[in-house]
């Protein structure tokens, strides 16, 4: 089985809006891919005028939440580098046991790699000018934030476009929907960079290496 | 769910075929209700009365979180929409035709200057919006001051079924559509996956939770048409669209098309005007009782067809705007069935009209009157208090479950049979404009199924003779029906403002002995039954026969403009003996009485409202026309 692979547009944006963009990025993905009996839940976001779609189920929510923070915490540890989220989509085969699986398979029919720009500036900025410039907290920079959130919102837009444009396309791939019940109906896993220094690279390398690895995989 | 087989049931093939227009009919319907789910404004406002109480077994009520069918469609469960499901019942009577959802941003500008009214904002219609929408204002009759609105459709939504006109490669490789059909119903599932968070990400939609969110009014509003065919855009509202096209899903015979266009700037136009409205003005507007009615206005405008279908011809609905409540209350899927033998009875109309009736009629509205007052009479006998509000109110069950998926289908003959002088048309007047679902064509083929039972009745034309013009549907697209519809519920109006009128007129039994001619036809039967529903039975009588000569003396009415110059003339002309006379001769139909009557209580309105009614017949030819040319591009 083919998996496709969907690179999204990196996103440039601040600390403070990680856990936002992050969520409303992983929901909308998963929805599309949740085709078990889902009831939609609509989820209007605070920092951006922009509605996105969860399954309103509350394990997915947690599953989702939990990722982001290990994210964050690890963005954190890693200030200003670019970093990537891999959410995946697999299906579960059995199969003998071999060397670097417990006799089940995943294949993953399915990656998406959010990809992020966390600028630790303006927020060190904006913190600065608070205690040192007493003439001008500035207008300046109040525009500037107001600029710079339009367009990550205009950003974060396309993005959501981007998947939706994917999911059109690319539909061969999908596996028969299974009879479960639940609205996500495939197996997933979401991926961060380890905790390790290591590249992302190299994480998914060890993932392939080490299964059922506690931190990669969920 | 209703399954839609209209494959017959010879074989796999053929269910395999069923199966797979089944799901090509949900995916219809899905779309839609997701679409409108989100576009529809009412839907916050829909939990007050009427609307649950009598919702039929379909469609339970919205606050269950258990599964309906409707929801295991797609696995996508949504919320209740009264303006979807009316639509799909509608849309459900015709064959896979393509669905066109237009959401238009209204916007009624403060202190804004007719004179200087931007074209640019107005649709390709110049006419005022209050025009085309008599029935989505809500503040009509509160500010009638304001006459300026404009219109620009934000969204257009274009779903299609695209069939392969070539069936062999179906036969040939029924296996490979029998597993295709998995494949269908995944790739469908997965578009309406998208479908659903695109709506959600449009511009259209940041409009739609401002109005939706918050109780306080706006400026502007939006509004849907559903129809089945396409009003082109001008270039320059094209240059301003942005397309997204969903990637087709194919079939076994063809492919399944979504596609939108959209007004990239659109919320920028809806947040502009907000701040100029008087709080004070909509606090009061807000609290009053009236405001949960006044709210769906903007739904009820669902219909589209007079915005498609009438650029000219809303005088009336503007003069009384009342009437819009006569419109709401009425159930909306009346059915219209795309069957051609409503059209055929329509020309038949026609025809009789033309070679039975005398030069000098009347203007619509004055039979109207009469015919109203027939309405009433009826509905006298049975509630002491024929009370317009109360008449209202009863009516909105039926409403409600007119609009439940499968009620319209159950229409049973034998019923209509039994109880055949119901004049559906009591329900008619009103269902033109809620039944924006459908296109204009679509409406008139309705409306003239609603006449052909009158017509037959009192023409006598056989059947074989209206036979000949069957299949011709541009036929339909006349515009006497539209204009009867529409001044039917104004001069309902007129009929309680005038106290002449209040006198029962007898009721016409000849209406119970014709049911054949109504049996025959399904919509029908299902107006009947709906009517029933709502208990307004009563109303009914006689109503065939009024519709009827109605429609004779609108058919006629191109040489009103002849007598136009003297009223003297005009009610020589309309003499209640001649008319009487007239009718009928031809017939040997012993409705006589009561075209009598509705042509002297005409003969008053006729008196006052002669120019109108020149004018007016002047808006319906060119409607006429308009439909003509557009229906028969459609149905090509």
């Amino acid at each position: 089985m083919n998996c496709e692979v969907c690179q999204l547009k990196e996103l440039e944006l601040e600390h403070f809006e990680m856990r936002e963009v992050l969520r409303c990025i992983l929901h909308t993905i998963v929805f599309h891919r949740a085709l078990g009996l889902v009831r939609p839940k609509d989820v209007d976001m605070e920092l951006f005028d922009i509605t996105y779609v969860q399954c309103g189920e509350v394990e997915l929510e947690k599953k989702i939440d939990e990722k982001i923070e290990q994210f964050v915490c690890w963005v954190e540890k890693h200030p200003n580098k670019k970093s990537q989220i891999c959410l995946s989509f697999y299906e579960v085969k059995n199969k003998q046991a071999s060397w670097f699986s417990n006799k089940v398979e995943r294949l993953y029919w399915e990656q998406w790699y959010i990809n992020l720009n966390v600028s630790q500036h303006p927020k060190a900025h904006s913190v600065k000018s608070h205690h040192s410039k007493v003439v001008d907290p500035g207008e300046g920079a109040l525009e500037d934030r107001t600029v710079r959130s339009a367009a990550l919102e205009a950003s974060l837009r396309d993005v959501l476009f981007q998947i939706i444009k994917f999911v059109n396309e690319k539909k061969d791939h999908v596996p028969p929907i299974p009879n479960i019940e639940g609205p996500v109906s495939f197996p997933y896993e979401i991926t961060i960079p380890s905790s390790s220094d290591s590249a992302f690279g190299m994480d998914m390398l060890k993932r392939m290496l080490q299964t059922g690895h506690p931190t990669m995989l969920s | 769910m209703t399954h839609k087989a209209m494959t017959s049931s010879h074989g796999n093939a053929h269910s395999e075929g069923a199966k797979m227009e089944q799901i090509i009919t949900e995916f219809f319907a899905k779309s839609l209700h997701i679409i409108l789910e989100s576009r529809a404004l009412f839907m916050s406002s829909r939990n007050s009365l009427g609307d649950q109480v009598v919702s039929s077994p379909s469609s339970s009520s919205s606050s269950t979180s258990s599964v309906r069918p409707r929801d295991k469609w797609f696995n996508l469960a949504l919320r209740e929409c009264p303006a979807a499901l009316e639509n799909i019942d509608l849309w459900r009577q015709s064959n896979l035709e393509p669905i066109v959802i237009d959401v238009v941003l209204v916007q009624r500008p403060v202190d804004w200057d007719p004179a200087s009214f931007s074209p640019k904002r107005v649709i390709s219609r110049s006419s005022s919006m209050k025009e085309r929408y008599p029935f989505s204002l809500n503040s009509n009759q509160e500010e009638l001051g304001i006459e300026t609105k404009s219109e620009n459709i934000i969204e257009r939504w274009v779903l299609q079924y695209e069939s392969r006109k070539t069936r062999d490669s179906n036969s040939n490789s029924r296996r490979s559509s029998n597993i295709s059909l998995h494949t269908l119903y995944k790739k469908s599932t997965l578009l309406l996956r998208s479908l659903y968070s695109t709506v959600r990400l449009l511009p259209a939609h940041k409009i739609f939770r401002e109005l939706n969110s918050s109780a306080q009014i706006h400026p502007f509003t939006l509004v849907h048409r559903v129809s089945s065919f396409v009003e082109p855009f001008t270039r320059k509202q094209e240059t301003k669209m942005l397309k997204f096209g969903f990637t087709p899903v194919d079939t076994a015979s063809g492919r399944l098309c979504l596609s939108v266009m959209y007004l990239p700037s659109a919320s920028d136009v809806s947040s502009e005007p907000t701040t100029p409205m008087s709080p004070q003005v909509i606090n009061d507007y807000v609290g009053s009782p009236l405001a949960d009615p006044l709210r769906r206005f903007p739904l009820t405008p669902v219909t589209g067809l007079q915005s498609y279908g009438s650029p000219s011809s809303l005088p009336f609905s503007r003069r009384h705007s009342w009437s819009y409540d006569h419109f709401r209350t009425s159930p909306p899927s009346i059915t219209c069935s795309p069957s051609p033998t409503y059209s055929e009875s329509q020309t038949s109309v026609s025809t009789a009209n033309s070679r039975h009736f005398p030069p000098a009629s009347l203007p619509p509205h004055p039979t109207d009157l009469s015919l109203i007052q027939k309405k009433n009479t009826g509905f006298g006998e049975c509630y002491p208090s024929p009370s317009y509000s109360m008449y209202n109110s009863g009516s909105l069950p039926s409403r409600t479950l007119l609009r439940t998926e499968s009620a319209p289908v159950r229409i049973l003959a034998s019923e209509v049979a039994n109880s055949p002088a119901y004049p559906n048309k009591h329900y008619l007047p009103p269902s033109p404009p809620l039944r924006g679902s459908r296109c204009a064509s679509k409406t008139d083929r309705c409306m003239s199924m609603q006449t052909s039972a009158t017509a037959e009745k009192l023409f006598s034309l056989g059947k074989d003779e209206s036979r000949k013009y069957s299949g011709v549907k541009t036929s339909a697209n006349s515009s006497p029906q539209i204009s009867f519809s529409r001044s039917t519920s104004r001069s309902y109006q007129d009929d309680f403002d005038d106290p002449d009128f209040s006198c029962p007129f007898d009721i016409d039994d000849d209406d119970m002995t014709d049911p054949g001619s109504r049996a025959e036809s399904f919509d029908h039967g299902h107006l009947a039954d709906a009517v029933e529903a709502g208990g307004y039975f009563p109303i009914r009588k006689s109503h065939d026969a009024s519709v009827g000569v109605l429609v004779h003396l609108l058919k006629k009415a191109p040489p009103l403009r002849q007598d136009l110059s003297t009223s003297e003339n005009l009610s020589q002309g309309l003499h209640p003996q001649i008319l009487k006379n007239n009718i009928e001769e031809p017939n040997q139909i012993p409705e006589a009485p009561m075209p009598v009557s509705m042509m002297s209580s005409g003969l008053i309105a006729t008196r006052k409202t002669t120019a109108d009614a020149l004018e007016e017949f002047h808006s319906y030819r060119e409607i006429k026309n308009l439909l003509l040319t557009r229906g028969s591009k459609n149905q090509m």
